[in-house]
């Protein structure tokens, strides 16, 4: 447990600090957890105070993007949730691209890499990779480097394992790794067609005529305005009857667009653009 | 008085949670939030099963979701659950503290933080240490401090480690919990 605290003023301070040095706006952001993510990043760079951690980003870039991958919450770990790849992979990915050529499939989330790997193993075991065009959103360049280095968390090994015997997949997940010298690496030639979108937390630089959103466990780090507004763009980008798919425990009746979709799966929290 | 009620349990607070939930009464005023170890990958089933005896309504939250009076929350299976200020539900995944999502810590603290003097924080039996500095946080900021009595408890590593950082304000057993509990009025 993290000893170092910080009060609400703080976290202000900070955010106005990054959005007057670097356009970034984070205000629209739940508090509760990027006070706590803001805390960690402090504990771990082993700074005195909420002033060092200030001057430390304005001094530099390349700190702002260390701090940027630090508190946007990781995944951690891939496949998260098997019975939602499982269902995306026996209903949803051969719906979208049965009689649709090269559909557009867009991980707005800001990924680690988790999320991203796990979707082109699946469509690889489809034999879909190529026939799909995928884009992933990231915030902070560092981020991007790890995804594109294939570079996984050791520690995440067996979870990541257990998750890929959960959900059936063909092969052994061993087959999309190697290991050397305590580290993981991912198969990045896995990745090699997926097009990169710097994210602003705005939302406004994703793809159009989207087939499918994959946007799970993000609103759960915005308050309700980022969460409205985020979720609109996701709408903006699908194509009608194209797929949303949240987090299991984000619902749509918590956002202004419940009446833009409807339920395909409930307990997945897929849902579909309806068509006006 | 009081806004809310915080329970964090571990090995062997089950049947003990079944208990208290068991003997609150439809019309209880406050909301309970459950902060539970719990097995990461199994979704279903755990909701449900407190549900079949529990005097109030227990729901596993989605985020953002308002917390009423009257209803138990149970912290999402791989989620950590905070609460958040407006009297909201927030949910994240971040990394696991002390091994633990939910972490009990954090689900006691960010409550301690909104419902400051109004909240009772209950730890039960368990086998680490996590709710401890929690529990401390709940302390600091005013509010009541309850641990189930190590004596009673099948694992006693959590109320032990509880005690030791914190000087709480009782050790009750599970009937002194419940009898508590329902004269919150």
């Amino acid at each position: 447990m993290i000893r170092f605290e910080i009060g609400i003023v703080d976290t202000r301070n900070v955010l106005k600090a990054i959005l007057d040095a670097y356009g970034y706006d984070f205000k629209d952001y739940a508090l509760t957890s990027l006070k706590r993510r803001i805390e960690l990043f402090v504990a771990n760079e082993g700074l005195r105070d909420i002033d060092t951690l200030i001057s430390r980003l304005q001094q530099g870039k390349d700190y702002f993007e260390r701090f940027l991958q630090s508190i946007t919450p990781e995944t951690t770990e891939m496949f998260r949730d098997p019975s939602l790849w499982r269902n995306l992979r026996d209903h949803i990915l051969p719906d979208i691209t049965k009689g649709t050529t090269r559909p557009k499939i867009w991980l707005a989330g800001f990924d680690s890499g988790e999320q991203l790997y796990s979707l082109a193993i699946i469509l690889k075991e489809m034999n879909l990779l190529t026939e799909v065009q995928l884009y992933a959103s990231y915030i902070s360049d560092f981020t991007l480097e790890k995804i594109k280095n294939g570079t996984a968390d050791i520690k995440q090994l067996e979870v990541n394992e257990a998750n890929y015997s959960r959900l059936e997949g063909k092969g052994s997940f061993s087959d999309y790794y190697k290991t050397a010298n305590g580290t993981v690496t991912l198969d990045n030639q896995l990745i090699q067609g997926v097009n990169f979108v710097k994210q602003t937390p705005a939302f406004d630089q994703g793809p159009g005529g989207v087939k499918m959103v994959l946007f799970r466990n993000q609103t759960i780090y915005f308050n309700q305005l980022l969460t409205d507004r985020s979720v609109n763009a996701m709408y903006n980008a699908l194509v009608p009857g194209g797929y949303l798919v949240l987090g299991i425990k984000e619902s749509l009746e918590n956002t202004n667009s419940n009446n833009k979709f409807t339920v395909v799966n409930e307990s997945e929290q897929i849902y579909k653009k309806k068509t006006l | 008085m009081y806004k809310a009620v915080i329970i964090g349990g571990s090995a062997g607070s089950f049947q003990v949670i079944t208990r208290i939930l068991h003997s609150l009464p439809p019309t209880f005023p406050l909301p309970v939030l459950l902060s539970l170890h719990r097995l990461k990958h199994v979704r279903s089933g755990f909701v449900e099963a407190l549900s079949i005896k529990s005097g109030i309504p227990v729901v596993e939250p989605f985020d953002k979701d308002q917390i009423k009076p009257g209803r138990a929350y149970l912290a999402p299976a791989n989620y950590h659950m905070f609460i958040e200020l407006g009297n909201k539900i927030a949910l994240s995944t971040e990394e696991p503290v002390n091994h633990s999502r939910p972490s009990i810590d954090l689900s006691f603290v960010t409550a301690a933080q909104v419902y400051r003097d109004k909240l009772v924080g209950i730890i039960l039996s368990g086998a680490n240490r996590d709710g401890a500095y929690g529990l401390k946080k709940v302390k600091d900021l005013g509010g009541l401090t309850i641990v189930q009595d190590p004596l009673e408890c099948q694992v006693k590593t959590m109320t032990e480690a509880s005690m030791k950082l914190t000087k709480v304000d009782h050790v009750y057993s599970t009937n002194e919990i419940i009898k508590f509990l329902q004269s919150i009025k």
